[in-house]
């Protein structure tokens, strides 16, 4: 067992701060088996949305909805903030505080981004094409599972500002570390995630299968 | 035990961890192509829809395989109980879809 308390460093950090304490390791570990329930948790909310993505009732259809080009957005924005959150635990790992909260920073910028393009694109669903989450069979599903999604987002972008802030305040120990290694793993979840919802639900709903 | 543990691994990641931001750059370049390829195979249209469905699911597939492998590092040495619990979540995730579209489809 560790102390619970950030050890004092003096000297350098370990190449990987991260997995430099039994405790570090281990949170990583257990945060492996959180992805994998995660998975489990959006398989079923792919699978509802599969089962019902037909049912239009009165309501627009999924090829009559969707625009790709913002979708591509949106996928580029994501994408680019996965690359960004590989380079904040690469500055962390050549013991760059100043880099990795530069990268931190931008990482969370991007994803706040994505969640105003997405609440853009459901604004527009909703009083443009009056499609709302009552709408449809398919509507509540896509709600359901994409909103699922942005509500990752927005406790990703929580979780990392708040890090950046104990960052400042606790500096980049052994203790920290493992969180924001951790953080960076659920964020290229997201990502994970978010490559299935543009290929299920918006490419397979726009090309009319 | 801890601190010997400390010394042993900075010792082992030093010599074989340093890596650059290339390989990722790369692995950002790769998974843009893909993103392209699938988004390409849908704006163009007219293409035989099945063979439209199975590049979207290579596509995806091989992006989260550049995702879960070099951004999440599941393809280093000492990840196979990560592997264990990732590719369970996706064993249950595939079982339910699959299910579930069985009783749309077929039943």
């Amino acid at each position: 067992m560790t102390t619970p308390h950030a050890p004092k460093v003096t000297g350098a950090l370990p190449h990987e701060p991260e997995k430099a304490t039994l405790e570090g390791r281990n949170k990583i570990l257990a945060f492996w088996l959180f992805l994998g329930g995660e998975a489990v948790l959006f398989g079923t909310l792919f699978a509802t949305f599969l089962t019902l993505r037909n049912q239009v009732a009165e309501g627009p259809s999924a090829s009559e909805l969707f625009s790709l080009p913002m979708t591509a957005a949106a996928t580029f924005i994501l994408l680019v903030s996965s690359l960004t959150s590989v380079f904040a635990i690469q500055a962390m790992h050549r013991g760059n505080k100043k880099s990795l909260m530069g990268w931190l920073s931008v990482t969370v910028l991007l994803g706040l981004a994505f969640l105003i393009l997405e609440i853009y694109e459901f604004s527009v669903y909703m009083i443009h094409d009056d499609y709302s989450m009552t709408t449809s069979a398919f509507s509540s599903a896509f709600y359901t599972l994409v909103g699922f999604h942005g509500a990752h987002v927005l406790f990703g972008i929580l979780w990392i500002g708040i890090l950046i802030g104990q960052l400042l305040k606790k500096g980049l120990t052994v203790v920290t570390a493992p969180k924001i290694y951790v953080s960076a793993m659920y964020w290229h979840f997201i990502d994970v995630v978010w490559v299935f919802i543009f290929t299920v639900v918006y490419l397979l709903g726009k090309a009319g299968v | 035990m801890e601190d010997q543990d400390k010394h042993v691994d900075s010792v082992i990641k030093r010599r074989h961890r340093q890596e650059g931001p290339q390989k990722h750059v790369i692995a950002f370049i790769f998974s843009i192509v893909l993103t392209l390829i699938a988004f390409a195979a849908v704006a163009a249209g007219g293409v035989n829809i099945a063979f439209t469905v199975v590049i979207l699911l290579v596509m995806a597939v091989l992006q989260v395989l550049v995702q879960l492998g070099y951004w999440m590092h599941l393809k280093d040495k000492g990840h196979m109980i990560p592997i264990i619990f990732m590719a369970g979540g996706f064993f249950v995730a595939g079982t339910a879809i699959i299910t579930a579209l069985y009783w749309m489809w077929w039943s």
